[in-house]
This record gives C-alpha cells, structure tokens and sequence, in this order.
C-alpha cells in the first residue's frame, strides 16, 4: 500500500509503472502461499457471500460422486476375482459373474458421471454468484469511496483487489474447496476399504504415500527460498531495464551503453543461477515423487502378490488396492495445494474486505445536510474563513486561508508549486474536509449542501483531464445526459472543439482510446471544457495547463475559457500572464495562506510575493 | 479443471505462426547437446515407467497363479531396478531442461536488453516502458514454460501415449482395438468442446476487459465522476458489465462441466470392456492371465491420460506464439543511427556547422526544422533563442545524433557527425536535457557518470561549478545520498544543477544546455555561467532557452522561428535588426504600469537586487 506523503502530486502522475506482471506475481503456486491475518473470521464472512442451497447440494452432489469413486475399484476387484483361478477350484472363472460385475461397473461409472456433471454445473453456479456479489459490493464500494481514499491507495493495488483476488477467491470456491471436501471424503473412504480388505497391505500403502509427503513438503520449503529470491532479482532487474528505458536520453549521450549493460547481465547472471537451482528443485519433485509412487505400486504388487499366494487376500484384491493407493494419494499431494489456495484466496477476501470496510463518502462525517438547498438557488459567492488544513497530520498546508469571492467575480490565485492551490480546490469540492474553519457558498457552509447539489453547483477543468473511452459525444454528454443533440453542438461549438472534432473520423462518434490518448492533451482539456460547459455550474474552477499544448490549441483553449467564464464565479489556477491580468483579483498564496491580494499593478508595484514569483515564474514563459 | 485450460487455445497451428518461433531458434544453438539429450533422458524415465505394470502382470500370472515366488520376488526387484533408473533418468532429464531454459532465457535477455538500448529514440519511442518490461519478463517467461514443456512434459506425454499403445497391443491385439476405438472418441469431444469453448473463451476476454475498463476508470477518474455526481450512473454501468461476464464465464465452466464426465465415461468404458474382454480370453491352459488385464487395465488408462495432457498442452503452444511474436518484434527492429568509423580523438576544436539542415519527427510530417544553416565557432558561446514549438530542441536534438535529420548535414569539428563512430561522437559533448534524468544511485555516482572513474575532487568542483555543492553539501548523507524514485524528494532546480555537473565534469568540446536552467533563478544562473567560462575554458557552449535573461549575455544569438534562423546576433545587434527578437524581450522584460508610464523590468531588478 502507497501512503505516499507526496499528496500534491497528483496520483496519476506520480503512478509507477503499472500493468507488469513478473512472473510468478501473486500468483497461486504452493512456492507463494500468502497468509491470511484472520483465517477464520474471514472465512465466516466470505462464507455469507455464498448461496446456501446452492452449496449444500454441491456438497451432497460431491458425496455421491465420491462414493461412486470408492465403489469402483472394490467392483473391479470382483470383476478380477470372478475370473481368476483359485487353489480349491483349479480353474475358477465364473463368466457369469464377470458379466454381473461388469454390468454394475458400468452402471457406477454412468452414475459417477452424471453426478460429476451435475457437481461441475452445481460449482460453475456458486462460483458466478458469489463473484458477481462480490464484485458489485466491491464496485458499488470503489464509486462512493473518498478521494482520499484512491489518492492514498495505489490505484494497481485497488485494481488488483478486483480482478486478482477476487479471481482467486472465485478459483478457491469454484474448484479447492469442493477439491479439499471430495479429497477429505476420498482419503477417509479409501482407507476404511482398504483395512477391511487387508490391514496389512494398507499399512504398506500409507507408508509410501506418507514417503511422497515429506518429500515433497521438504522439496518445497527449500524452494521457497529460491522462489523469494527470484522474484527478488526479477524485480531488480526490472528496475534497472525501466531505469535505463526512462533515462534513455541520458544512457545515449553520456555512452553509458556498456556501463547499463554490465549492470544488466551481472543480475541476469544471477537471475540464471538461482533459476537454474529453482528450476531443478522443481523439476526433481516430478521424477522423485514418480519414483516412490512406482515403489508404492511394486511394494502393493510384491506384498500383495506374496499375501495371495498364501491365500490371505485374493488377486483381486491386489487389483482394488493399486487402484486405491492410487486414488488415496491424489488427495493427500492435493491437499496442501488447495489448502495454499484457499489460504491466498483468504487473504485477497481479506484485502476485498478491507476496501468494503472502508468508509462511504456520506459515512465519513455526520452533517445534516439540509434538502432544501438545490443547486438552482446558488449565487455564487464564496467565502473561505480562517480554512486549516493537513493531508498529513502535522503537516499543515492551509494554515488559515482566508478569502471573500463576490458571485461573478474572476478570481486568480497564484503561487509556487506547493503552496496549497489544488487543496483549496479539493475543499471546495468536499474531496477532502477542512480541519478547522468554514467555507461557504452564498454565507451558508458547504456542508449544509447536500453533497450532491454542491457538486452539481460546481465546474471544474483541470490539468491533467480524465476521459473515459468512449465516443466523444458520450464524453461530452457526461456533463448532462439530458441534454439535446442541439444543446451539445452548441457546447460544441462554444468550446472551440468543433474544428478538430469535424476532423476526426467519425466526428462525434470518434472513440477515444483509454484515458483519451488518442488525442492530444490540448483536445482533451478542450473536450472537458464542452463537458463543463454543457454542464453549466455556477461555479467553475480552472486550472490552466502550461505544458504540451502548441500555441494555436492554446489560444483556443483560452478563448474557450474565456466564454465560460462570463457569468459565472471563477476561481482559476492561473499559469498565464494574461489570464492573471484579465481577473478581477489576484490571490497569492504563499505558505498556505493568502499573503498578497489586488489587481497585478499594483502587486508589482508592492514588490513582495507576487513580484517575486512573477520574476520565476511568468517572465520568460510569454512569448 | 480451471478456465484457463481452453486460454487461447487453437487447434490449428498454421505454418506462419511456427515461423515466429523458429525465429528465435538460433538462441538454442548453443545448448544443443542438452536440447537432444533431455528427451533421451525421458525415454529412459518413460521405460521405466512402461515396465512396471508388465512386471506387475508377470507376478500375478507366473507368481501367484503358478504359485512361484521367486518369480515374484525376481519380477519386484526388476521392478524396483526400473522404478530407480526411471527415476534417475528422470532426475537427468530435468537437468538437462532446466540448463537449456535457464541457460536460454538468460541469453535472451541478454540479447534484447542490448538491442533496445542501442535503438535511437524514434524506435523506443514506439514502445512503452510497461511494454518493454512485459516483453522481457512474462513473455520471456512463457517461451522458457514452452520450451521445458516441450523437452520434458509433451515428450512424456508422447512417448507415453504410444508406448502404452505398443504394450496394450503386446498384451493382446484386441486390447489394442479397444484403445484405437476409444481414443477417438475421446477425441472428437475433446475437438468439439474445445472448438465451442475457444470463441466463448474468447467472449470472456472481452468482457473481462470491459469490466477492467470500467474499475480503471472508477479509480483514476474518481474526481470526474463525483463532481459530475454520476456515481449511480456508473453503478448501472459496471452492474450490466459484471452480469456480462459474469454470464459468459459461466458459460465456460458448464461446457467444461459438460466435457469432463464425457472424457472420463469414455475411458471407464473401455476399462469395463477390458476387463469383459480379458475375462472371457482366460482359458486354463492359455497363456493369458488375470494379470495381464490388470496391467492392460493400467496401460489404457495412461495412455488416456497422456492424450488429455497433450490437448491441455497446446494452450502453452499459442501463447509462448504470441509470446515469441512480441519478441521477434524487438528483434526486428534494426538500429536507425549507425556510427561511422572516425573517432578523431585529436581533433577537439569544438566547431559546429548546420548546412541546410531539415528535420520532420517520424510521422508528424510537419517539418520542424525547416532549412537550418549555421556556423558556431570554437569556444563560441552561443545561444537559440525561441518559442515554445519552435525547433529549438530539435536543433540541440541533431547535433549528438539523438536523431538524424531529413536533409542537410551536420558538421562537428568539419567532419560530418554522421561519419564518427557514435561514441566519439558523443565523448566530444555534454548535453544538460531539458527533462532532467537521474539513475537511483548516490549523487557522486550520478556526477561521475559524465567521467567514469573520477575523483572525489573532481566531483566537488563540477558540482560547484554547478551551484550545486552548497545544497548537497547540506543533504544528510552529502555526496553518498542515494536519489531516491528518479529524483522525487528534490527540487526540479537542484535536479537540474546535478545534472549539469554531470555534463560539466566531461569537459567536454561541446557543452549544449536544452533549455535546462528554467528552474534556476537569474541570479544562480548568471553564477553558473560565470562558473562555467572558468571551469570549461575554450568549451564550445550551446544555450537553447525561451528566457532571454538567460542568455543575453552570449557571444552570439540566433532567433529561431517557426523551424527557420530568423536572425543571428550580439544582444545589441538584434535589439536592431530583429523584430521577433525585440518582440520577445519586450513582453518578457517590460511591465506596463496602470498609469501607462512604461518600467522597464531592469529597473525593477535593480530596485530589488540592487
């Protein structure tokens, strides 16, 4: 979990490199069992998400395919043994037996595969149903979170929570827990047969069977090891290759080629050791466990063959037993990998769990809002009195911000990166709630809004803008899903989009790519105005992009803003000379307050803050 | 069985999809040896294994029937012989696969780390970071699954297969008909269900990734969605997508649910009819026994086994494909920018000549540069003055050949760039990027990279020549502070100025600032120039700013407009004859006052800094 204290920065821009799956990431190989805090409590509660009759008819349906699976072997058994000849008789084959014998194998196998099948359909069913509760809590959670909450979390991990753990708890139902239930009842069955046929032949059988688990648990601690430790230099060297990929430009002039390439095959040497030691750690485990399963097989068919030939048991019986020990041993290797699954699926339910134990925006703080107040009867003046605020505790970024917006005014709030801008924005939008202090929309507190309303009230075009992928027509509707093909090109076209929008293929019905890469950061900031616009708020909050944008699509983004503005209370994040000289008042922020205000001659004039910054900051930049 | 089973799976392998891994078979060329002795291991694995039941048979019919036990207790250990040479056998095999993945994938890596860093930017532009590493660590990852599975798994599963064909028809020849009747059956329904679970399959993907889609959008775009208050709306949407999905997977696992007791009814059948066969044969005085049903009874159940592990193979097979053809991908590329063969380590005049040089970015066709020509002289400092989109860092961009241009060339030292060998070329200048970069390493470290091996010393006066050694000098661990995640926990102006000591301690011909000192205030800059004449005497330095304070005290300054020279000058000379350039200085350097009187913004600095 990311609980970055780096807050300002926006937590798209500051997201690592996502979408890597190194090998072996979380995934569910015995060699990365993870842990559950609380086994039981979760277990209980995953339980809930279950459809009980559902699941008590997949465990009845589990019993009968077992029973079916324990009865096969001992009708085999008297199939051999009707055929088979005996000291007393010389020549004992009874084909009518044989056929009766036969006949009732067949009859178990059709049983046994019907309820197979029922048991499949019955698991697919459970498995759906609780991964579509599951996922739908889990979303409906996700959308009403606060944004604190997204912007602490690293937004791989929520998403990892979605799709990994619930896939793993989906996989645990669906297949580990009916796999460890038919397992326990199979291992049981078995060995009850197994004593009834011969005692001793079974103790012989166990033993072997009890050989392949030490073994194999033994194999797998060792590799465990060597499993952390690969994943360990699998991530160093990805570390390096992202390091080498980002600083390109630096590796190309400063001819650290050989230098980065060093680096890299001194850890991909070791990346080859350790892998070869894991590799054949694992690759061991099949030959060896082979080994003793063929022990296993010729102890039974020697013992057995000597237990026969003395008369204890019949050959048959040897028959039934190989099958046995065959069918006994599958569960127990099984076991402790359907045991590590359901471990690593309690852990993700716990992490799912996490998330919907979250709190709810509305939960987050009690305020009574009152109902009455709608958006349509805004004005449009703000007041910020005496507003304190930390992300962190103990590390205040507003400390006393203070400042009075007459309805309409133009407001533009300068000030270094760090100085408290975007958090007077995140305030004002209720995505955070002030430590101390009062903001007010026409002198009632913003908390008396319900919060809907507020932010129905409130516009805002930031820098960097999120799009979703889908036409842009839909992009633009987002800002009203009433609105009428008219009232939309009119957005449109007030927003200067309509010139590259005609351009694009398929014009409106142009589907952006995810997050609207398919166009450029200037036609993306040029669609959220048409959003805003269509929108129509009484309050709007700009946030000028100084970066990546050429000249002409600046001019027209300012243009836009320019229109929107009109009428409108408008606090804006302004990076631009002219936009600063256009407002009706300048607040400088500095230190988390409001240290300057006035119109730009005059602050000049004042040579503090203001001028100061002026000279970083905005001379040089207008050209 | 788990969904993943008919993951991408295709029957058909065409012709052209073999090719792709072909390709990348001269990296097993050295592993050779342990390519062909890995399945010879496993047929000795597999012998053994094939043995066992027909020992076991032996025991029963000419032990416990005939009533001899040496017989039995021969045929045990024969059998344990097999089971231990089996095992060996097995063991060598693994070592054998595990040094030719190993050894393969290492090789691999190796080979693709080297060719992406010897691209030139327009070709690792092309690829995303995310992607690169994918390529180099999961898709890596799934040929080495590939290649082990085929010298291990799916040579088992082959040899097993017929193997256990051979025995059952040495046991009796109508056994053998049985298994020949029922493995295509078990066939055929593999095939359909396969065949209906491969676009459903498919199906689950696509809404797989919309449900993904609409959980992205949630997280990164959760400041949109609630100021627009859509939350209820978004609630609906992923509702309909999850019950989609939800749906198709479904969908998957009952057709799987469908498929499995099929498979299984088929074998146990014609284990039923094994027995029924054998039972009738056994006559008192024929050869065939109770035992050889039972071991048929084993043979035909393995060989049934080892079909469905080859089917579960082929999934292994489309996706080390898909794997391979993202590999290939980067193999295919072959490097733009060439060296020539001239190092010219005597020549260090440090000259720089544009002729005629143009210049389009792959793709934009605009051009960025449109005809360049210039002289800049040994020890010049010289400036490029101009607006954002101007050319301006295309210009410093050509002269270390990040890019080579369109037409015209570029002369360093009166020798075209394009004929020294990369190295030299870039051995002869020092370039500070726009884009700060650092490498997560201690800040000595990232100076000395400009001059590997330097001393201690000489990395403290780079840095103050940098302006830096105050700051770092003040940081915790001085000199040993490891920057930590590129570069986060400093100010863009200190990453700037460890930069610039990193470009400064090369001493190098050329010095090129791409507009690199934005973060420094006037004052520290002007002190770094002033470092820098005394640091680097007789270096050749080329300023591409948009302030012009930062360069106004240049030899020489050249107007960049719209990709053309505009003009070239001293500050004065240009205050003259350039209107762009005037234009600039004004808007930069004048305040107009609300009383009209115009001040200029020196005589505010000196009304400040005195």
């Amino acid at each position: 979990m990311n609980t970055s204290n780096e807050k300002s920065v926006k937590s798209n821009t500051a997201r690592p490199v996502e979408n890597i799956r190194l090998g072996g990431h979380r995934s569910r190989s015995p060699q990365n069992i993870e842990k559950p805090k609380e086994l039981r409590r979760t277990l209980k509660r995953l339980l809930k998400f279950l459809e009980k009759r559902t699941f008590f008819l997949l465990i009845l349906v589990m019993v009968i395919v077992t029973g079916c699976s324990l009865i096969t072997p001992s009708l085999q058994k008297s199939a051999i043994d009707s055929v088979s000849f005996s000291e007393e008789t010389g020549f004992g084959v009874d084909l009518e037996q044989l056929g009766v014998m036969v006949m009732w194998l067949i009859v178990t196998y059709i049983m046994q595969a019907l309820f197979t099948y029922f048991q499949g359909i019955l698991s697919a069913k459970l498995s759906a149903s609780t991964v579509l509760r599951l996922r739908k809590d889990l979303f409906n959670k996700i959308v009403r979170l606060t944004v604190s909450y997204t912007d602490n979390h690293s937004h791989g991990d929520i998403m990892f929570r979605m799709t990994g753990d619930v896939e793993n708890i989906s996989n645990a139902v669906s297949v580990s827990v009916g796999s460890l239930i038919t397992g326990l009842l199979t291992i049981i069955g078995t060995n009850v047969i197994m004593v009834y046929y011969s005692p001793m032949l079974t103790l012989i059988s166990v033993m072997s069977i009890l050989l392949t688990v030490i073994i194999s648990t033994k194999l797998n601690k060792v590799m465990r090891k060597y499993f952390v430790k690969q994943q360990e230099l699998n991530g160093i060297l990805s570390g390096h290759i992202e390091e080498t990929v980002t600083a390109y430009k630096t590796v190309t002039a400063y001819n650290l080629h050989q230098n980065a390439e060093d680096k890299f095959n001194k850890t991909n040497a070791k990346i080859k050791r350790n892998g070869f030691r894991a590799q054949m750690l694992v690759g061991v485990m099949g030959p060896c466990l082979n080994f003793v399963s063929n022990f296993g097989f010729l102890s039974v068919a020697v013992f057995g063959a000597v237990f026969a030939l003395n008369g204890s048991i019949t050959v048959g019986t040897i028959q039934a037993f190989l099958m046995y020990s065959k069918q006994f041993s599958r569960p127990v290797n099984e076991i402790a990998n359907q045991i590590a699954v359901i471990q690593t699926a309690a852990a993700g339910a716990e992490r799912v769990f996490e998330i919907l134990d979250a709190k709810n925006e509305d939960e987050i703080e009690d305020f009574n809002p009152n109902l009455e107040l709608t958006v349509e009867l805004t004005k449009g003046k703000l007041d910020f009195r005496d507003v304190r605020f930390s992300y962190i505790e103990g590390r205040e970024v507003l400390k006393g911000f203070s400042a009075s917006i007459k309805a309409g005014q133009k407001i533009a709030v300068v000030g270094a990166t760090g100085s408290g801008k975007t958090t007077v924005i995140n305030l004002l939008t209720r995505f955070y709630s002030p430590d101390s202090g009062v903001i007010e929309i026409d002198g009632i507190p913003i908390e008396n809004y319900p919060k809907d309303e507020l932010r129905k009230a409130l516009g805002e075009v930031l820098q960097d803008t999120f799009l979703f992928s889908d036409t842009i027509g839909k992009n633009i509707r987002y800002g009203d899903f009433e609105a009428d093909d008219e009232a939309v090109r009119a957005a449109i076209n007030e927003s200067a989009c309509d010139r590259f929008i005609e351009a694009l293929p398929g014009g409106e019905d142009f589907m952006l790519s995810e997050g609207g890469e398919n166009l450029s950061a200037g036609q993306r900031q040029l669609l959220a105005i048409a959003r805003v616009v269509l929108k129509n708020p009484k309050i709007l909050i700009l946030d000028e992009a100084t970066s990546n944008v050429d000249t002409r699509t600046e001019m027209h983004i300012t243009a836009a803003m320019q229109k929107l503005m009109k009428n409108r209370t408008t606090l804006i994040i302004a990076h631009r000379l002219s936009t600063i000289r256009g407002a009706d008042n300048i607040l400088v922020i500095s230190g988390g307050r409001v240290v300057e205000q006035g119109n730009h001659d005059d602050l000049i004039r004042q040579g503090g803050e203001y001028f100061k910054l002026y000279k970083t900051q905005f001379e040089g930049r207008e050209t | 069985m788990h969904v993943s089973y008919v993951n991408e799976l295709s029957i058909k392998i065409s012709s052209e999809k073999l090719l792709t891994m072909k390709k990348l078979l001269p990296h097993l060329k050295q592993y050779r040896l342990f390519v062909i002795l890995a399945p010879i291991f496993m047929l000795g694995e597999v012998i053994g294994d094939l043995s066992v039941p027909k020992l076991m048979s032996g025991i029963i019919d000419n032990g416990v029937i005939a009533g001899n036990m040496n017989v039995i207790i021969e045929n045990g250990l024969l059998m344990l012989l097999c089971a231990a040479l089996g095992g060996l056998f097995g063991v060598l095999c693994c070592a054998a696969a595990s040094y030719v993945v190993q050894g393969f994938a290492a090789d691999l890596r190796a080979d693709m780390y080297k060719r992406i860093i010897h691209l030139s930017f327009e070709q690792t532009d092309s690829f995303t970071t995310g992607s690169l590493i994918t390529r180099m660590s999961s898709d890596i990852n799934q040929l080495k699954q590939f290649i082990e599975m085929s010298l291990r798994g799916f040579i088992r599963s082959v040899m097993l297969f017929f193997g256990g064909i051979i025995m059952l028809i040495s046991l009796d020849t109508r056994f053998g008909v049985v298994a020949l009747a029922a493995l295509p059956i078990e066939a055929v329904i593999m095939i359909i269900a396969l065949k209906k679970a491969f676009p459903l399959y498919k199906a689950v993907q696509v809404k797989l990734d919309n449900v993904n889609e609409i959980v992205s959008e949630n997280i990164n775009g959760a400041r949109t969605i609630k100021s627009f208050v859509r939350e209820d709306y978004e609630e609906a949407r992923f509702e309909t997508a999850n019950e989609d999905l939800t749906d198709k997977n479904y969908r998957v696992l009952s057709l799987l649910a469908k498929m499995n007791p099929l498979l299984h009814i088929v074998m146990s059948l014609s284990v039923a009819l094994i027995i029924l066969i054998g039972g009738y044969s056994i006559t008192p005085d024929a050869e065939f026994g109770v035992g050889e049903i039972m071991a048929a009874v084993t043979y035909i159940t393995q060989i049934l086994h080892s079909m469905m592990m080859m089917a579960n193979m082929f999934q292994t097979v489309s996706r080390a494909n898909a794997s391979a053809m993202r590999i290939n991908e980067i193999f295919d590329i072959e490097p733009a920018i060439i060296g020539g063969e001239i190092t010219a380590k005597n020549l260090t005049e440090g000259s720089v000549r544009f002729e005629n040089v143009r210049f389009s970015y792959p793709g934009s066709g605009a051009e960025t540069l449109k005809g360049i020509s210039l002289t800049i002289k040994p020890g010049e400092h010289f400036a490029i003055l101009g607006a954002t989109g101007s050319g301006k860092s295309t210009f410093a961009s050509l002269i270390p050949r990040f890019y080579d241009t369109t037409g015209g060339n570029i002369y360093v030292n009166r020798i075209d760039t394009r004929d020294y060998t990369l190295e030299a070329l870039r051995d002869k200048i020092g370039i500070v990027m726009q884009k700060t970069e650092l490498f997560s390493i201690s800040v000595a470290d990232n100076i000395s990279h400009g001059k590997p091996g330097a001393s201690m010393d000489e990395i403290i006066t780079a840095a103050a020549a940098a302006q830096a050694d105050e700051f770092i000098s003040l940081m915790e661990n001085g000199y040993e502070t490891v920057i930590a995640e590129k570069g986060f926990s400093m100010s863009g102006g200190q990453k700037q100025r460890i930069s610039i000591a990193r470009a400064i301690i090369k001493k190098p011909e050329i010095l090129i600032f791409d507009d690199s000192t934005s973060a420094l205030d006037l004052a520290t800059e002007k002190r770094l120039s002033e470092a820098i004449k005394e640091h680097c005497q007789g270096t050749t330095v080329i300023k591409v700013a948009q302030r012009i304070n930062s360069i106004i005290h240049c030899d020489r300054i050249a107007v960049i407009d719209n990709g053309m020279i505009d003009s070239i000058g001293t500050h004065e000379e240009l205050m003259l004859n350039s209107e762009i350039y005037r234009e600039i200085y004004n808007s930069q350097n004048r305040v107009p006052a609300a009383d009209e009187k115009e001040v200029s913004f020196d005589e505010y600095l000196e009304r400040e800094i005195g």
